[in-house]
C-alpha cells in the first residue's frame, strides 16, 4: 500500500510570504499599514478596511488560548500520532495562530501557558511553525 | 410590509432514520417528498419551488427527486451553508413565493452518512496555517476548542456538559423514530465513555445516520386551506459574523461563545416578540458545547451560566424552556438544520407525542454554520401555531 502523507500546507499567491518566512525561521503575521493592526489570516484590516496590509515579523512568543486532543483518528496519516494536540496560541502581539505544541506532554498544556515558536523543517520545501512551552 | 405569518408550513415528510444503505440520497428524498406532499393534501403539481441542500451530508444529484415525485419545478435551487442552511431555506422560500416566482416550494435534505461514508469534512479553516497540516480535521476540534475555553473561563463541568446529553437522550427515548430511542445512557455512562477530541467525548458529538425530510412552505391562506394546521413563520434571521481568529480583540469571542444576537434581534424584530414569549426551543446541536453556547447567545442565560441552567433540569418538560425536545442531532438524528426545524413544526402541531410541551405557542428554532475560527454563521426562525 502507498504511504499515505501527511497534508502539506496549501501555499499560495496571498500566503506565499508566510512560508517563506518560516523557511527562514522567522515567524510572520498580516498587518495593517494604516492602523497597525495584526492578524494570522490573509484579510482585509477590519479597522480601516483598506487592503494595505503587510507582512509583519513578530517575537514568536505568547501562550496558549485553548487547545483540543485528537483521541480517535480523522485521517490516517495521523493514526499513529494519536493522542496530539491541535493547540491556539495567541502571540504577545495579538494574533491567534494555530499550531501543535511540541516538547510537552499533552496532560500538561494548560490555557495561558507560556510558549515559543520553534521551526519544524518538515521537508526541504516546507517549514511548520510550532511551539514548545518557555519558562 | 412585515411577512410575519404570512407564509407557513403546511406538509412534512419524514423517512426513517438510521443505517439505510439500500437507498440513495436520492431515493431517500423522494420518499421524503411523497410523504410531504401526502400530509399536506397536495400533488406534484401544486409545487413549484425546490430547495435543496449541497455540501457535507448531502449527495443529491439536482433535479432526480423531482422527476420521481412529480413535480416540474421552474424554481430550482441548491445551498450550501454547513448546519445554518435549513432556517436560510425557510428565508429564501419566502422570499421567492413573495417576490411571485413562485407559490409553494419544497425543501429537502437527505443523508447519506452513515451508508457513504467518505464525504466528510476535511481540514477547515485559516488561510495562511493549513489546518491539515497541524492534523486538525473534522468540525469536533472546534467544538473541543470552544469547550475547553468554556471550561477554563466559566467552571463548565464534564457532568454539566453530559447533562445536555442525558437530556436530549431521555427526550429520544420516548420517540420511537429516534435512532437511540432503546438506547438509554446514564451519566456513568457518559463519564466513561471514549473520548473522541478531548475534552469531548463520544455523547457531545451528534450522531451520524442516514435518513430524509421534505418540508413544504405555501402562503398562509392556501395552508389554511389544506390537511394540516399551519405551522405560521412569524420571523427569521441570519447573521453571518466574519470575525476571524486573527482579529483581535472581538474574533476571540467566537471561542467562549456563537455570536448569534444580530439573527436573533432580526428574527424577533419581525416577530415582535421577545425571548420570554418562546414556550419551546430547537437548538442546533451538533455538539452538546453548541446547544450550550446558544442559551446565551439567545438571552436565556448570562454568560457563564449555562451549565448550571442545563444542570439545573431547565431543558425538560416542565422546565423552564423545554428544548430540543426529539432528542435532535445528539439522539434523535443527524439531518443538519433540518432536525431542528421538522421537530419545532411539530411541536407547533401538537404532535410530539410523548415529549410534547403542553399548549406550546411560539417555537424558535436556530442554526449553526461555518467555524469558530473562520467566523460562523446563526440563522434561527420562529415558529408559532
Amino acid at each position: 500500500m502507498p504511504e499515505i502523507k501527511k497534508q502539506l500546507p496549501a501555499i499560495t499567491e496571498s500566503n506565499r510570504p508566510f512560508w517563506e518566512a518560516a523557511k527562514r525561521h522567522d515567524l510572520v503575521v498580516y498587518g495593517c499599514s494604516g492602523c497597525g493592526t495584526l492578524y494570522s489570516h490573509v484579510t482585509v484590516c477590519v479597522n480601516c478596511n483598506q487592503p494595505r496590509m503587510e507582512w509583519v515579523k513578530v517575537s514568536g512568543k505568547g501562550q496558549v488560548f485553548t487547545f483540543c486532543i485528537y483521541r480517535q483518528s480523522f485521517h490516517p496519516a495521523w493514526a499513529g500520532d494519536i493522542p496530539y494536540n491541535v493547540t491556539y496560541v495567541k502571540l504577545d502581539e495579538g494574533p491567534l495562530v494555530m499550531t501543535n505544541i511540541v516538547d510537552c506532554k499533552n496532560e500538561d498544556i494548560y490555557i495561558g501557558m507560556p510558549v515559543a515558536v520553534v521551526f519544524d523543517d518538515i521537508s526541504d520545501k516546507v517549514t511548520l511553525p510550532r511551539f514548545k512551552p518557555v519558562s | 410590509m412585515s411577512i410575519r405569518d404570512k407564509y407557513a408550513f403546511a406538509g412534512v415528510g419524514l423517512t426513517r432514520l438510521g443505517k439505510i444503505p439500500d437507498m440513495t440520497p436520492d431515493e431517500l428524498a423522494a420518499q421524503a417528498i411523497t410523504l410531504a406532499l401526502e400530509d399536506a393534501g397536495l400533488s406534484g403539481k401544486d409545487i413549484d419551488g425546490y430547495i435543496y441542500q449541497g455540501g457535507i451530508g448531502g449527495g443529491l444529484s439536482d433535479t432526480l427527486p423531482l422527476h420521481m415525485t412529480g413535480i416540474n419545478a421552474p424554481m430550482v435551487w441548491q445551498v450550501a451553508s454547513l448546519g445554518s442552511y435549513a432556517n436560510v431555506m425557510v428565508a429564501m422560500a419566502v422570499g421567492a413565493i413573495e417576490s411571485g416566482l413562485c407559490n409553494s416550494v419544497v425543501l429537502v435534505h437527505a443523508a447519506s452518512a452513515a451508508s457513504r461514508r467518505g464525504g466528510g469534512m476535511g481540514p477547515m479553516g485559516m488561510g495562511a496555517s493549513t489546518p491539515g497540516a497541524y492534523g486538525w480535521y473534522g468540525p469536533g476540534a472546534t467544538a473541543a476548542c470552544m469547550a475547553q475555553r468554556y471550561m477554563h473561563l466559566y467552571g463548565l463541568t464534564r457532568e454539566q456538559l453530559g447533562s445536555i446529553s442525558l437530556t436530549l437522550r431521555e427526550y429520544a427515548n420516548k420517540r420511537p423514530e429516534a435512532v437511540m430511542y432503546d438506547k438509554e445512557i446514564t451519566m456513568d455512562d457518559y463519564l466513561n465513555a471514549r473520548m473522541v477530541v478531548e475534552p469531548l467525548c463520544l455523547y457531545d458529538f451528534c450522531l451520524v445516520n442516514d435518513g430524509a425530510v421534505a418540508l413544504i412552505i405555501t402562503s398562509a391562506e392556501k395552508a389554511r386551506s389544506l390537511k394540516k394546521p399551519p405551522v405560521y413563520i412569524m420571523g427569521y434571521g441570519i447573521d453571518h459574523s466574519l470575525r476571524v481568529a486573527g482579529q483581535s480583540p472581538e474574533a476571540i469571542h467566537h471561542f467562549d461563545g456563537f455570536v448569534a444576537e444580530k439573527a436573533a434581534e432580526q428574527a424577533f424584530g419581525t416577530a415582535g416578540i421577545t425571548i420570554k414569549d418562546i414556550d419551546v426551543a430547537e437548538f442546533y446541536d451538533a455538539f452538546t458545547i453548541f446547544l450550550l453556547s446558544q442559551l446565551e447567545s439567545y438571552g436565556i442565560c448570562g454568560k457563564g451560566e449555562a451549565g448550571a441552567f442545563v444542570e439545573a433540569g431547565n431543558l425538560k418538560l416542565g422546565g423552564q424552556l423545554p428544548a430540543n425536545t426529539s432528542g435532535t442531532a445528539l439522539s434523535w438524528g443527524y439531518l443538519m438544520g433540518f432536525t431542528q426545524l421538522t421537530e419545532g413544526i411539530r411541536q407547533m402541531r401538537g404532535e410530539g407525542g410523548e415529549c410534547q410541551v403542553k399548549d406550546a405557542e411560539i417555537c424558535l428554532v436556530t442554526g449553526l454554520g461555518g467555524m469558530v475560527d473562520n467566523g460562523s454563521a446563526a440563522t434561527c426562525c420562529i415558529l408559532r401555531r
